[in-house]
């Protein structure tokens, strides 16, 4: 695709030569018990099953896990890494089949499913369906997702 | 540690939940300003690298200022731990719903990002009950599905995105497997 770095230097996804389907870079992310604590901090949610081991062995989990704002903002970074920063997420979709615990590795993976562009409204919104997946180093899904994101044109 | 601020649960029966269905509460505040440091600290929790976190010029030319992080969309809104005034600050509503249940997980969520969130907005939120399932046993345990709505807005009153939660509220079987 002839994507172009415009005046600010970015990249910026050519949404009219995209072709469908693509397959995105895999991203893999080791999740520490200081990422996880992070995570709590960063949300600032403090439900104790992500930041108290004992409790979460408690309610059957064999320790603390990530959130879905952690889960959600990593499934809007496989896409938006693809894209681009002239990309934003409309829509998220996520299931979550699965935790993702302290001592695990996620793994995302991404496919484009579709492009369309939405004319209802004053000006078109050039859009991008696609398919996401975390997984744990087990190969287990853990997070599927769907995910539309919008590109900005010039 | 149970009794955590944030996470004090309503109890009932199932008969007592559906009297919430449809019930909206009145629109609650961020006690704080959408803001860089809380913008980066998610992208850095994610490790994403996206100038419209990180690059202020950039941020403000293409999209208004330092962008929200669509994912942390719930957290602008969740309270802080612990307040001066000794004011404890509301549980979401989907936990304030009665239910035997004394735990939770969530089990998906749908979102709509209409508006770009940038730095300096204050959000609010009203949140609504949808549906809450009959009895349902899954891996987990044996609990209820609550479904949300939540309408974000910034204080012009601009409907910024919708939030629509679904979570699994239960009591552990107690031989559980593993999660």
């Amino acid at each position: 695709m002839a994507d172009d770095t415009g005046d600010t230097g970015f990249r910026r996804l050519d949404w009219h030569t995209l072709t469908v389907p693509v397959d995105l870079p895999e991203i893999v992310d080791e999740i520490s018990y200081e990422r996880v604590v992070m995570n709590a901090g960063a949300t600032w949610d403090y439900f104790p099953g992500h930041f108290d081991p004992e409790y979460a062995k408690r309610q059957g989990h064999p320790t603390i896990f990530v959130n879905t704002m952690h889960l959600a903002g990593f499934v809007d970074r496989i896409a938006t890494d693809w894209a681009g920063p002239y990309s934003r997420v409309v829509r998220r979709k996520i299931a979550l089949a699965g935790s993702i615990y302290a001592g695990d590795t996620m793994i995302g993976r991404g496919k484009v499913i579709g492009k369309r562009c939405n004319s209802s409204g004053s000006k078109p919104q050039y859009l991008v369906d696609l398919e996401i997946g975390v997984s744990n180093q087990r190969g287990e899904l853990c997070c599927p997702a769907e995910l539309t994101i919008e590109i900005l044109e010039d | 540690m149970a009794d955590d601020i944030s996470y004090r649960y309503a109890f009932g029966t199932y008969q007592d939940a559906l009297q919430m269905v449809g019930a909206r509460t009145p629109p609650r505040v961020a006690g704080t300003a959408v803001s860089g440091a809380r913008i980066q600290h998610f992208a850095a929790l994610v490790r994403d690298g996206n100038p419209a976190y990180w690059d202020p010029d950039f941020a403000t030319l293409v999209w208004g200022g330092l962008v929200g992080p669509p994912a942390l969309l719930m957290g602008w809104l969740i309270p802080q731990p612990w307040v001066p005034d000794g004011v404890r600050p509301a549980a979401g509503i989907a936990i304030r719903v009665p239910l035997p249940g004394r735990t939770f997980v969530n089990a998906s969520n749908e979102a709509e990002f209409l508006i770009p969130v940038v730095e300096g907005d204050r959000l609010s939120v009203v949140e609504e009950v949808v549906s809450v399932s009959p009895e349902k046993t899954t891996k987990l345990g044996v609990g209820h599905f609550i479904q949300t709505l939540d309408t974000f807005m910034r204080d012009d009153g601009t409907v910024v995105a919708l939030n629509r939660n679904t979570l699994f509220r239960f009591n552990p079987t107690e031989a559980a497997g593993g999660g």
